[in-house]
């Protein structure tokens, strides 16, 4: 489903030249949950964004099904972004002004659907995280592990191919990162795919599949314990 | 035709996104800061409408006494080249039957000298206590019905029909109570000394026997802000007629009154009656001076040019307020722009918002407007020296205003946002 050929990716500012990814090939099957790890400044997060569309490869080809991304503009990557893929932030990124449910049907929104419909389908997402009573609440009267469980309700509600999670569960303590955990692993039962990037192995090995990431370079990729 | 349709949805999508997230936005924001813009957008409006408005009413205060003290809504004067308006007990006959017309005031005048001191003969080099000036003969009940003359009798009293001997004096011929006194301008005199109850000289010219004189107490002061009513002096028209003598039948000037709006119709009949060789007919707009008018101009031009400036304000305002808004949640426009939702919902947001302050500002102003400035100014208004200032704002004039500000307000709302949207995506979440 995701094919990544030859990826690499450095930044540049003035004269210094910093390179992330050093020719990466991988491959991500559909219904995979695949979690990347590595040391700080391996380029697990950089590598995520490149997956994600947020980001451009310096070179190198990243496949989506038989789509090409490095030919597509900036509409069809937002396309793109909003129809096939859902996102999990690390500090949530839920929009203050807007309640738990209004934050979820943001991209159903955008979709075109309607409104009723667009909430139905925000509130089915919330209850499928046991999050049926804040429904109503904004970020601000949530905690941490409730925002995120939000932030993941937003990221599946529109039916997404592949779910992206960036650290999802970094600024939670660990109760609360188990719950986020559990979320993803009731997501993935459900035959979705799910990328995740983690710096916290018992996390990791709650995937199917564990992408080691060190300078750059895939040093190991295994299974998980699921 | 399907790419146009298309576009046509993903607009009206994008329109309904922005409006979704610009309503929460406006509604869960911090109401000090939400009012502070909205008291600005007031402020920007009151500026664009009210003080062009002021300007402008100086002088719509001028015409509006021009007409209430002088000229009514129509008035017939002689004909160019000619003393008096032909045929004028017609013409009087016409009006007074006239069904639109609710009252009129014929009045004749000749040009007279008055003299202040009638006992000491003045010094050597010293001029005499004299003012040339005209002197107009009225009927003080068909004056006071048209234009109300007792207003403007300031000290002293008005006329009586049944009482001859006495004088008004317009109070710019007067030392004490002229606004030009202190001027000291030379050629334009003043009597001095001169006050109600006192005794003054007129003397009417006459080349054939060196003038008709006679004396008369001045019974009252008239001041108004209309030139043509404070520098006269006023007298019984049978008396004068009896003075001069002049023809029963002859008026130089017929002010008449009616309704405002059917002045030009009435003028129009009026000159149909007389022909233009035997008077000049115009209605109170007509008539006004054309200084005035350029008055009006100069004032339109400034209330233009200090109204662009308050747009020019009112943009600069919406732009801070929606750049800084839009700054402060770069991250969040960033998640937006990634989790798929499209720049242009963002900015349409950033956009409704700019027009709610524009609507609410635009709103609360013209609830000031009309609901307390307007109403103020009417029963207080401004005391200029040539008018008694109001304020002129139309409905449609202040619609136009409104409009103005909201399509500023669009453009204003709208640079900013697309600013902050156009950046990177991944630099936005990341804070870069």
């Amino acid at each position: 489903m995701i094919r990544v050929q030859q990826l690499f990716k450095k930044y540049q500012d003035g004269a210094s030249e910093t390179i992330v990814l050093k020719h990466l090939d991988l491959e991500i099957k559909t219904g995979e949950f695949v979690a990347i790890i590595g040391p700080s400044g391996a380029g697990k997060s950089t590598l995520l964004y490149q997956l994600s569309l947020l980001d451009k490869p310096t070179s190198g080809e990243i496949w989506l099904d038989e789509v090409k991304t490095s030919e597509l503009n900036e509409v069809e990557k937002t396309a793109m972004r909003l129809n096939k893929f859902g996102y999990v932030f690390q500090d949530y990124a839920l929009l203050p002004e807007l309640t738990a449910a209004e934050n979820v049907m943001l991209p159903i929104l955008m979709q075109g659907l309607g409104h009723h419909e667009a909430r139905r389908k925000a509130e089915r997402a919330l209850g499928r995280i046991g999050l049926e009573s804040k429904i109503k609440s904004l970020p601000s009267q949530l905690s941490g592990g409730e925002q995120q469980r939000v932030s993941i309700a937003r990221a599946i509600a529109h039916n997404p191919i592949i779910l992206f999670a960036d650290e999802p569960t970094a600024n939670l303590d660990s109760a609360n990162g188990r719950v986020v955990m559990d979320a993803f692993s009731e997501i993935h039962d459900d035959k979705q795919t799910i990328v995740m990037v983690t710096h916290e192995p018992e996390y990791a090995k709650r995937a199917h599949r564990i992408v080691t990431l060190k300078d750059g370079r895939i040093t190991s990729d295994e299974r998980g314990e699921k | 035709m399907k790419q146009f349709i298309e576009r046509r949805k993903e607009w009206l999508n994008a329109l309904r996104v922005g409006w979704f997230l610009a309503l929460r936005q406006v509604k869960r924001s911090n109401k000090g800061t939400t009012a502070l813009i909205i008291f600005i957008m007031v402020l920007t409006f009151l500026n664009l409408v009210v003080v062009s408005g002021l300007l402008l009413g100086l002088i719509s205060g001028s015409f509006e006494q021009y007409r209430k003290s002088y000229s009514g809504e129509v008035i017939v004067t002689s004909a160019q080249g000619r003393n008096y308006i032909e045929n004028s007990q017609a013409l009087i006959n016409y009006i007074a039957h006239h069904p639109q017309v609710t009252s009129y005031s014929a009045r004749y005048g000749v040009n007279v000298q008055l003299l202040g001191t009638l006992n000491d003969n003045p010094k050597k080099n010293e001029r005499p206590n004299r003012v040339s000036g005209r002197l107009v003969g009225i009927d003080p009940i068909s004056e006071e019905a048209t234009t109300n003359f007792s207003k403007y009798i300031k000290y002293g009293e008005n006329l009586d029909p049944n009482e001859e001997g006495y004088i008004l004096i317009g109070a710019t011929l007067l030392k004490k109570y002229s606004t030009y006194a202190d001027a000291n301008i030379p050629g334009f005199d003043f009597l001095d000394n001169v006050d109600v109850g006192s005794r003054v000289r007129v003397t009417i010219p006459d080349s054939d026997n060196g003038g008709i004189v006679k004396d008369f107490i001045v019974k009252g002061i008239v001041k108004s802000k209309v030139d043509e009513v404070s520098t006269r002096m006023f007298i019984l028209d049978k008396e004068l007629r009896r003075l001069l003598p002049v023809n029963k039948e002859q008026y130089q000037e017929i002010a008449i009154r009616t309704d405002y709006a059917n002045a030009p119709a009435l003028a129009a009949a009026i000159k149909g009656f007389m022909g233009s060789y035997a008077a000049r007919v115009q209605t109170s707009d007509e008539a006004i001076p054309s200084f005035l008018r350029d008055i009006e101009k100069t004032m339109g031009v400034l209330g233009n040019a200090l109204s662009s400036i308050a747009l020019v304000v009112a943009a600069i305002t919406i732009f801070i307020v929606v750049f800084i808004n839009a700054i402060t949640k770069r991250k969040f426009i960033g998640i937006m722009k990634g989790i798929g939702i499209k720049p242009l919902a963002v900015e349409l947001s950033y956009v409704f918002q700019a027009i709610f302050y524009g609507f609410a500002g635009s709103a609360v102003g013209l609830i000031l407007t009309f609901g307390l400035l307007k109403p103020y100014f009417s029963a207080n208004p401004i005391d200029f020296p040539f008018s008694d200032g109001i304020l002129v704002v139309t409905p449609w004039s202040a619609g136009i205003r409104v409009a103005i500000l909201i399509i500023v307000t669009i453009l204003a709302g709208f640079i900013p946002a697309k600013l902050i949207v156009r950046k990177n995506t991944l630099d936005s979440i990341l804070g870069r």
